[in-house]
């Protein structure tokens, strides 16, 4: 190996023979930081901690550039984890378990299926919006939301594939627009309002219904995506999670303005505006999950039944989201739904 | 599922629903009616020897690509349509020829077989320089020169990131083929940027000088439509991160770093299967005129990459990593001017593989000088 002196010496040789190599020195005392500023200056798509140039145009011009607005602890770790469960529609699903089924539940499948393929990829677009608006200082956000992005495009396909597997179709769209009152998970323009609505709520209630999906499957296939999605949508949630989290933690002066963005999705949960939630009543995607529930369209009364304790289930397990982010006083000072509260303690 | 910072690891999957209470049935006069709701039915895809793919579902009307879509919904292509439903979004890119490209759908699928991880999948240990590692470090200024490869590299990534991010949810839901594949090459770029930047930061080490900022900036504000964009993605930008790609994985000093390249290599290379077959279709599909404001276009960014291709910090960083230290960076740097040289000549190759009339004789000046360099080459 080559000795200071020496080195030295090449050094002064390769300048001599027109090499500039001062970018040599620069990188030998770059002393960036580690630690994720508070506030990004880097307006120029850099690499975290890389050297600053002084005449680079400052193109990037981020909506967020400030770490209270979008972090969250513990993401390098839920990425690699996303990254480790991909998994394939194509070849991880035992698609040659499907047998032919009644038309009834063929049908109510195809429509479930419908939805999924129709509102998956609204958790695509979406944080795919975000992603390109966010400094890449806090590349740990925008890693974890362009996964989230694979997942729902798998999602779409699995979903799509089963549809047309069967003997079935696609079936009826559903409207995800009509009747929401306030802000739309598609119309967010903040984060923390964003992620309230699309992680925490909108996406938990998915995600009680992939865990339940046992039973509405009727074979190997159905019961693989469901399991696959439900690996997946949890953590999607997390990220919500993880992020309401620090926000309770770290920027508490925000607490009111997340309880308002928590009031909009609980009356979407409860009343079923915007058709996101599956489950919730006199819905078309419910009817379809009483007929799977039930065991056919002669058996909606027992698949209702079940139904209702999917609901109190998603009511549960949001319940359980709010605990963990620190948001659950809402729980017990009358501020959460009273529908919710209806469906959780229906005595 | 282990999701152990989440509140989310007591899921209870398949258990029976705590509660029995009845509820009335839904009283809406339009009950169960979506049964018959379907403008196909009796469809049953087979899997083939690759699974369940993408292109085997694309039967009868749901394979149908329609020339132009309206639905600013997010109808599912070939579901049964819902009168009266408000618009969602308004999508921008609404024709087939704006982003299609025919094999987009089993590209999507290669990527799901391709995947990989950067941290199980590369040897980091071969890297050298950890505490009891019998391996050799690498000499101070290849170990740096690597970083500044490295973090060029990452940054390629992150604004690839950025490109695809800011057009996805433009595109109408009625080319999935496409969107779906775009996510998978989205979630690539963001495994590209975090293994490059791993790789900088390996031993303790700091990341380079970021890049000059030109075409990085062509990418981010071009504005125009995704075609012109994806020519600055794929033709412009993809051909030089491919050569980077190759170069690094050819001259690379560890197992690591040869790995790491591979893989990414296959990645771009379905990028680039992806961009060049949507331009050539779009050219094919638009014509001549297009073609040739194309290639008017392309005139003012030749200019922006002759004065990035001046800078000299990539070029000196890969000049050393090829040469494998400072004393030989003349030989490296021979190097590096073929890498040159082969990036132009590819750029003229593909622009006219897609139907862009653009020759030695009407490229920028400042980039024709780099197809004269010829230098005795091991690569």
């Amino acid at each position: 190996m080559a000795t200071v002196t020496n080195r030295a010496d090449y050094w002064e040789k390769a300048r001599e023979s027109g090499f500039d190599l001062s970018w040599l020195e620069q990188l030998k005392e770059n002393i960036q930081g580690e630690t994720t500023n508070e506030f990004s200056e880097n307006n120029t798509g850099r690499v975290e901690g890389s050297i600053p140039r002084g005449n680079v145009p400052q193109f990037g011009a981020y909506t967020f550039r400030t770490k209270k607005d979008i972090w969250a602890h513990n993401l390098t770790k839920l990425y690699q984890e996303f990254v480790t469960r991909q998994w394939s529609s194509a070849t991880d699903i035992p698609w040659e378990t499907i047998e032919p089924l009644p038309d009834d539940i063929e049908a109510a499948e195809c429509q479930l299926a419908t939805f999924f393929a129709q509102v998956e990829f609204v958790a695509s677009d979406v944080p795919g919006r975000f992603i390109s608006t966010m400094s890449p200082d806090y590349h740990e956000v925008r890693l974890v939301l362009l996964a989230q992005v694979m997942d729902e495009s798998r999602h779409l396909d699995v979903f799509r594939k089963r549809a047309l597997a069967n003997g079935g179709g696609l079936m009826r769209m559903i409207d995800t627009v009509s009747d929401v009152v306030g802000g739309s998970t598609d119309n967010a323009r903040e984060f923390t309002e964003l992620s309230s609505r699309l992680h925490i709520t909108g996406e938990g209630n998915v995600l009680t219904l992939f865990r339940l999906g046992e039973l509405m499957a009727y074979n190997e296939a159905e019961k693989a995506i469901y399991r696959r999605c439900a690996q997946d949508e949890a953590r999607h949630v997390a990220i919500g999670v993880l992020h309401l989290r620090y926000m309770n933690e770290c920027n508490p002066e925000r607490r009111e303005e997340i309880h308002s963005y928590l009031d909009e999705g609980e009356s979407r949960q409860s009343s079923g505006a915007g058709g996101e939630n599956p489950a919730a009543r006199n819905v078309l995607t419910s009817e379809a999950l009483a007929v799977l529930l039930g065991g056919g369209k002669d058996k909606t009364d027992e698949g209702q039944k079940i139904l209702m304790a999917i609901r109190q289930r998603q009511t549960k397990e949001y319940f359980q989201r709010l605990k963990s982010a620190g948001f659950d006083d809402r729980i017990t000072n009358g501020r959460v739904n009273p529908a919710l509260l209806e469906v959780y303690n229906p005595n | 599922m282990s999701t152990p910072e989440t509140p989310e690891e007591n899921p209870s999957a398949g258990q029976e629903p705590e509660s029995t209470e009845t509820e009335s049935q839904d009283s809406s006069p339009e009950r169960l009616t979506w049964m018959h709701d379907t403008l196909e039915w009796g469809v049953k895809a087979r899997p083939g020897k690759h699974g369940l793919t993408m292109r085997d579902i694309n039967v009868g009307i749901y394979g149908d690509v329609p020339e132009e879509s309206r639905d600013m919904s997010r109808k599912p292509r070939g579901a049964f349509p819902v009168p009266g439903v408000p618009r969602t979004d308004l999508y921008t890119l609404n024709h087939k020829v704006e982003l299609w490209a025919d094999n987009a759908v089993d590209l999507y699928e290669e990527a799901i077989q391709r995947r990989w991880m950067a941290h199980i999948d590369i040897p980091w240990e071969t890297l050298g320089g950890s505490i009891g590692d019998t391996l050799e470090p690498l000499p101070e200024e290849v170990e740096l020169a690597t970083r500044q490869f490295c973090t060029e590299l990452a940054q390629q990534a992150s604004i690839e990131t950025d490109v695809i991010g800011q057009w996805l949810h433009h595109m109408n839901y009625a080319y999935h083929e496409v969107k779906t594949f775009l996510a998978t090459e989205l979630f690539d770029s963001g495994r590209h940027y975090s293994a490059f930047r791993q790789r900088a930061l390996a031993n303790g080490g700091r990341l380079g000088l970021e890049s000059p900022g030109h075409i990085n900036r062509r990418l981010l504000e071009s504005r125009a439509g995704w075609t012109e964009t994806a020519l600055y993605l794929y033709v412009l930008r993809g051909t030089l991160t491919l050569l980077l790609y190759r170069y690094g994985e050819a001259y690379s000093h560890n197992p690591a770093e040869k790995q790491l390249f591979r893989r990414c290599m296959q990645d771009k290379a379905r990028h680039m299967a992806y961009g060049m077959a949507h331009l050539k279709y779009a050219i094919d599909e638009k014509g001549p005129d297009y073609a040739l404001g194309l290639r008017r276009l392309m005139g003012g960014v030749e200019r922006d990459l002759a004065a990035e291709m001046k800078d000299p910090v990539l070029w000196e960083a890969l000049a050393i990593y090829i040469a494998g230290s400072v004393d030989h960076m003349a030989e490296g740097m021979a190097e590096v001017k073929n890498l040159q040289r082969r990036y132009m000549e590819e750029y003229l190759t593909r622009m006219k593989w897609i139907g862009v009339d653009k020759t030695a004789d009407n490229l920028d000046q400042g980039l024709a000088v780099y197809l004269g360099q010829r230098e005795s080459s091991p690569a």
